[in-house]
């Protein structure tokens, strides 16, 4: 129960430093729009090929913004010498990490509900449950993976280059099964969305448990 | 009873050495002043005190614990000032202790008590990044001792601080162990029965009272 407390704290200590501040979430809701923008002159698209090429414009949108949104999340407590503050706490340090997890996890799906809007808005295409919820279940599994990469880069001068580098060839798989899940809710891919639903559910799972098995190691050695 | 027993306490930064095989003995409720120069070692020394970086070699026990292997069930007893605030300029002062006092499984009713203690309690609702350096310090701290911990481990606390950061820091040590690096002599000799000195991360001769000649 002190790890739920500590978890929910630390994501609350950063949702409303974020709301006061608002450092992160427009200039990434910006950032999508202008995305879409360019992607919807970038591309030759009519109603027949929209719905094959939306998806991928929103998944690189996602990508890029969560690099954005989770590199964030450790490097201002590295630059406000805050996180080992926190970690001089008898506070889990997995509940600690979980704690910013949900939090960028939170600020992304902020994101995500300007740009899933947006798309249908450029692209034409239906915006369903079937579309938001492998979305929604990806996020989780990227912004704990996210954040752990996070972490580990954020003493690093480059880490800028190596979150990514580190970060997307876990995200693959999230990109691919929930790439063809939003195909197919947009019409254009064979199939049903069950079990890529199924599927994102389990490595969701697998992905928090090892992501909190090795946050320790990450933030506190 | 002593509170701190080191033996040997060693710390390289690649072929750099910042500690050099270090001695040390603090006795429960003793307060110990660490002199010297910048890049002497004090605060890789204070650091390591806190928990928050492990030696090359060497050991330490704190409260008769293994200090290396422990370091998470003696956080509860430590209080670490770095050099760095480490605060939250978008969360007010209240907030900041607010959010520690979960960490710390404290109840928040003790925000109030140390706010007043730190002399604070009027910004309290004053965002930490709108205070100024000396106040800044003064609610760092306050969070040091938000959790009542039996060791204080205090790394130049006066820098930024004003004429009243001796009292200050003199009612914060109170009854607890207290061990702070600082380069203000003046201070450590009237906060600290007991000095010692490093040198280029070696201890100068034995830790003695300082004197100071007005």
């Amino acid at each position: 129960m002190r790890s739920v407390a500590v978890a929910l704290a630390v994501a609350r200590k950063d949702l409303t430093s974020e709301w006061r501040t608002r450092e992160l979430v427009p200039a990434l809701a910006q950032f999508v729009v202008l995305a879409l923008v360019i992607a919807n002159f970038g591309f030759q698209f009519d109603s027949r090929t929209a719905p094959a090429i939306a998806p991928g414009v929103l998944w690189m949108t996602l990508v890029f913004a969560g690099l954005v949104a989770f590199g964030r999340a450790f490097a201002a407590e590295r630059e406000q010498a805050s996180l080992e503050a926190m970690l001089l706490t008898p506070a889990s340090p997995a509940a600690i990490f979980a704690g910013k997890a949900l939090a960028a996890a939170l600020l992304l799906v902020l994101c995500e509900a300007v740009l899933l809007p947006a798309l249908a808005l450029f692209f034409n295409v239906p915006l369903s449950f079937d579309v938001v919820s492998p979305v929604l279940l990806a996020t989780v599994g990227m912004a704990v993976l996210g954040c752990l990469f996070a972490a580990m880069v954020a003493r690093v001068r480059a880490r800028e280059l190596l979150l990514p580098l580190l970060t997307l060839p876990l995200w693959i798989p999230f990109i691919v099964i929930g790439g063809q899940a939003v195909q197919v809710a947009m019409g254009a891919g064979t199939g049903g969305t069950g079990s890529a639903t199924s599927l994102l559910i389990d490595l969701d799972i697998l992905f928090v448990v090892l992501t909190s098995l090795v946050a320790r190691f990450v933030l506190d050695d | 009873m002593s509170a701190i027993v080191a033996a040997s306490l060693t710390q390289r930064f690649g072929s750099e050495v910042a500690l050099d095989a270090v001695d040390l003995t603090v006795d429960t409720g003793e307060h110990l002043a660490v002199l010297g120069e910048n890049g002497a070692g004090k605060t890789t020394l204070l650091r390591i005190i806190a928990t928050a970086a492990r030696p090359t070699s060497g050991s330490l026990a704190i409260f008769g614990l293994d200090a290396l292997g422990e370091r998470r069930r003696l956080r509860a007893s430590i209080g670490y000032v770095a050099h760095a605030s480490g605060l939250y300029p978008a969360l007010s002062a209240a907030e900041n202790l607010e959010f520690f006092c979960t960490l710390q499984g404290v109840d928040r009713g003790r925000v109030g008590e140390v706010l007043d203690l730190v002399g604070l309690g009027e910004v309290a609702r004053r965002p930490a990044g709108k205070l100024s350096r000396g106040a800044q310090q003064r609610l760092a701290i306050g969070r040091a001792v938000l959790h009542d911990p039996r060791l204080l481990v205090l790394d130049e606390p006066d820098a930024s601080l004003d004429s009243g950061a001796a009292d200050l820091l003199a009612r914060v040590m109170r009854d607890r162990t207290a061990v702070i690096a600082t380069h203000d002599h003046a201070l450590a000799n009237r906060l600290c029965p007991r000095t010692m000195e490093l040198r280029h991360g070696r201890v100068v001769g034995v830790p003695t009272r300082l004197r100071v000649v007005h």
